[in-house]
């Protein structure tokens, strides 16, 4: 037999370090995809449609908050933004976790709310922002309560689906111990679903963020979301490419620290699956 | 039985899940130090009887007392030690010891002191803050000991708690588990499927048969105490072992013949 | 271990009490539109709708063809958008899979795209392709595409190397190897992301029907919601909404057909 097998199992490495080489080749396709993005706009588009250049060089007026007078500030909308994200994760993620674990340890709850929250789940909650106008006026109350609802689902459902395969040996242990229906709920259930809940988790950063946005754009809110219209309205779309950029890396970032987060608090989580 | 007083008196227990009996007419006394093994074929329902003693199941018919308190839900001063060993894998050695005391409501002090004896009363000192994935099988079921003996029991019930440990460190842990004991005698049940096992640990051996299975025998194995490895090699733990290894294989012969005769 | 493990007893009698839990959830569903029709009756009309009122909305609004059409122009739009999404994402993520150096270069700019909410790059695909159908099917493939992608790439690379050596031991060409070793077994792995790719297009379709040519469903909820009319609002929220339950059922029992098939391999 001839070595070919292998060729195909293991690629043979280069003989530069696999990191520098790894870094070298994504600057590189990133460099790439940035140069055929300039290219195809400037040669088929439209002039005020973005190209890195533009917006490049918007870049520095925006983060200093250079904007047309009478609209809101750049940072003001980026922290209107941030602080409504993390107002629906707060609520979001306790609610959810609490539900869920209602949920998952009283088969009545489950029958009565899980109807409910698959189907709120499996809808968009962004067709309701419209009627959340006409309830609550176009106030910051209904970005809060789109983005409250975003987080809330994923969490719920996932929770419920950890609190229902707690290992049975865990529950056996503790009523051995003694436990109360508390100590179980709390001690041994929501720990043993805190993989479910991260999960959860992730899924309701991608909602709330867009959940945000998308209020902000329908209810005309300060924040990221506003800001991309107007900009998108004025023919400003650098300055709107700048704000689509700070949203991923809000996304990339929370997502970030929520993984830190959890090697740092949680060592014994993925190891012990 | 030995002279003591009994601990656990179990009278006429019998236990169905649906239309299958398990086990029917069990009567048996524990005394106070005592050690009693029990074997049988697998599903002859000797952990369901364990779990019946610590009132995680309800027993169908008769009825379990412990220092003459009729078991009905897990009685204080009786621990379990799991083949599954049951570690929460989000708490350290440390927290997994303490979680029998912390949900006993044990004073702070009383935790403090009692949580660090028991770790090193099973070896596991300078382990304290690992997560059981960082433990092998053996220091896993080590910690579960602990946990165990930390709550101060008179009863200790043990499930098979080798069964799922590489044989080396199982007896390691065997007779760990007797030093143990010999320093704080108190009642103990052993269910295992190793009749080495039951002989080495027990002073009696009760043997379940029969379908649904009962109380085949009782056997005192008469093995001197404090009991050390010179034991395995001595010709009553041979005569004991070879005499309930020929009650379970008569059992096993006489279930493949039902078999065959069904078919 | 004993083989009566029965700690955790069974259910007794299965029918009765998976009626008596159909009952509850019956109840719940009662309850909620009971609660639904009190609020209604106690708000004012422009902002909510009792039950009664939202179900004959429902009623007119079929009768007089406005929500099949809607429904009709929504599903085009849905169907076109997923289908890019399914196709692009497994081709893609193939491709990404075996050419180590497109995976490599590509991995961390996908990732960041996956994070960005879509949405907000609704104005600029408006600058590029319009605002008909072409580009809001442009938008709701890109809202799907990524878990289809992710999910299979992730499987693609986990086709083993132990296949992928039998395979070459009987000669096989690259083509073949695709055909009969890396599709079949990569499309299960696909297939665990069809829901959540279902999930996102959905929000991708309303999203697009919202802010370029208004259409569909999403046109029939800002047409009424400026109307005030709230029956008919919470008449079309509530087609949405069992729309996509029914679309997720399946997309469920897709994942559950291909689950089965990959615990096989």
């Amino acid at each position: 037999m001839t070595s070919v097998p292998h060729a195909v199992a293991y690629p043979r490495p280069w003989r530069l370090g696999a990191g520098t080489q790894r870094t070298l080749i994504r600057i590189g396709t990133g460099v790439l995809l940035l140069v055929l993005w300039e290219v195809l706009v400037r040669w088929l588009a439209p002039p005020f449609v973005a190209r890195p250049v533009t917006v490049a060089r918007a870049l520095p007026h925006v983060l200093a908050n250079h904007v047309p007078a009478g609209t809101p500030t750049f940072w003001g909308s980026v922290e209107a933004t941030v602080i409504a994200v993390f107002e629906g994760l707060a609520i979001g993620v306790t609610g959810g976790a609490l539900v869920g674990l209602t949920m998952g340890r009283l088969r009545t709850a489950d029958r009565l709310l899980r109807f409910y929250v698959s189907a709120f789940f499996a809808m968009p909650i962004i067709a309701l922002v419209p009627v959340m106008t006409l309830w609550f006026g176009y106030s910051n109350t209904v970005r809060l309560a789109i983005v409250s609802l975003g987080a809330f689902l994923p969490v719920c459902l996932n929770v419920y689906d950890g609190t229902r395969s707690v290992p049975s040996s865990f529950v056996e242990v503790a009523q051995s111990y003694h436990a109360r229906w508390w100590n179980v709920w709390f001690g041994i259930a929501l720990p043993s679903s805190l993989p479910y809940l991260l999960a959860g988790f992730r899924l309701a950063v991608g909602r709330v963020l867009v959940g945000a946005v998308v209020a902000e754009y329908i209810v005309n809110l300060k924040g990221l979301g506003s800001m991309i219209v107007f900009d998108s309205r004025t023919f400003h779309q650098p300055q709107m490419m700048v704000a689509v950029l700070v949203l991923a890396v809000l996304g990339v970032a929370i997502n970030g620290v929520a993984d830190l987060a959890t090697r740092r608090f949680l060592p014994w989580y993925r190891r012990s699956e | 039985m030995s002279t003591e007083g009994v601990r656990i008196r179990i009278a006429g227990v019998g236990k169905e899940f649906g239309a299958l009996r398990v086990f029917q007419n069990i009567d048996l006394e524990i005394g106070e130090r005592e050690i009693v093994s029990i074997v049988g074929p697998s599903g002859c329902g000797k952990t369901t009887l364990l779990r019946c003693i610590d009132g995680l199941v309800k027993p169908t018919e008769g009825e379990i007392r412990i220092d003459g308190t009729a078991v009905t839900g897990p009685p204080r001063g009786v621990a379990v030690v799991f083949q599954h060993f049951g570690l929460f894998p989000w708490k350290t050695v440390y927290e997994n010891v303490a979680y029998g005391l912390r949900l006993a409501k044990a004073p702070k002090e009383h935790i403090r002191e009692s949580v660090p004896r028991h770790i090193e009363l099973v070896g596991l000192k300078g382990f304290e803050k690992a997560y059981p994935y960082q433990l092998s099988g053996g220091m896993q079921q080590r910690t579960g000991l602990a946990r165990a003996l930390a709550t101060d029991p008179h009863v200790l019930l043990m499930d098979e708690p080798f069964a799922s440990i590489d044989a080396q460190t199982r007896e390691i842990l065997q007779f760990e588990l007797l030093r143990i004991w010999e320093s704080r005698p108190m009642s103990m049940v052993f269910v295992t499927h190793s009749i080495e096992e039951a002989v080495l640990m027990g002073d009696r051996v009760v043997v379940l048969r029969g379908r649904p299975s009962s109380v085949h025998e009782v056997i005192e194995t008469g093995l001197p105490r404090p009991r050390t490895r010179d034991v395995l090699s001595s010709p009553r733990f041979n005569e004991v072992r070879d005499h309930v290894w020929s009650r379970l294989m008569h059992e096993a012969e006489q279930a493949e013949r039902e078999l065959q005769e069904v078919r | 271990m004993s083989a009566v493990q029965a700690h955790e007893p069974k259910p007794r009698m299965i029918v009765p009490q998976s009626l008596q839990g159909g009952l509850v959830s019956l109840a719940g569903l009662a309850a909620g539109a009971g609660i639904w029709e009190l609020i209604g009756r106690h708000t004012q009309a422009s902002s909510f709708a009792p039950f009664s009122e939202t179900v004959k909305a429902l009623w007119s609004i079929t009768k007089s063809g406005e929500l099949p059409r809607a429904l009709e122009s929504s599903l085009q739009l849905f169907g076109a958008g997923l289908g890019f999404a399914l196709v692009i994402g497994f081709v893609v993520g193939l491709l990404l899979a075996r050419i180590r150096l497109l995976r490599v270069g590509l991995e961390p700019y996908i990732l960041m795209l996956y994070a960005t909410p879509m949405f907000a790059l609704i104005p600029f695909i408006l600058s590029l392709f319009g605002f008909e159908f072409r580009a809001k099917v442009i938008v709701v493939t890109l809202f799907g595409v990524w878990p289809i992608l992710i999910n299979t790439l992730e499987g693609a690379r986990s086709v083993s190397a132990d296949l992928l050596e039998v395979a070459r031991s009987y000669r096989s060409t690259e083509a073949k190897l695709w055909r009969h070793v890396i599709v079949p077994y990569t499309l299960p792995y696909t297939m665990t992301g069809v829901r959540q790719a279902i999930a996102r297009s959905l929000v991708g379709m309303l999203a697009s029907e919202y802010l370029l040519a208004a259409t569909g469903l999403g046109n029939l909820i800002l047409t009424y919601t400026n109307r005030f009319d709230t029956a008919r609002v919470l008449a079309a929220v509530l087609v949405i909404t069992v729309l996509a339950t029914i679309l997720m059922a399946i997309g469920r029992a897709i994942e559950n057909y291909f689950a089965r098939w990959k615990a096989g391999v």
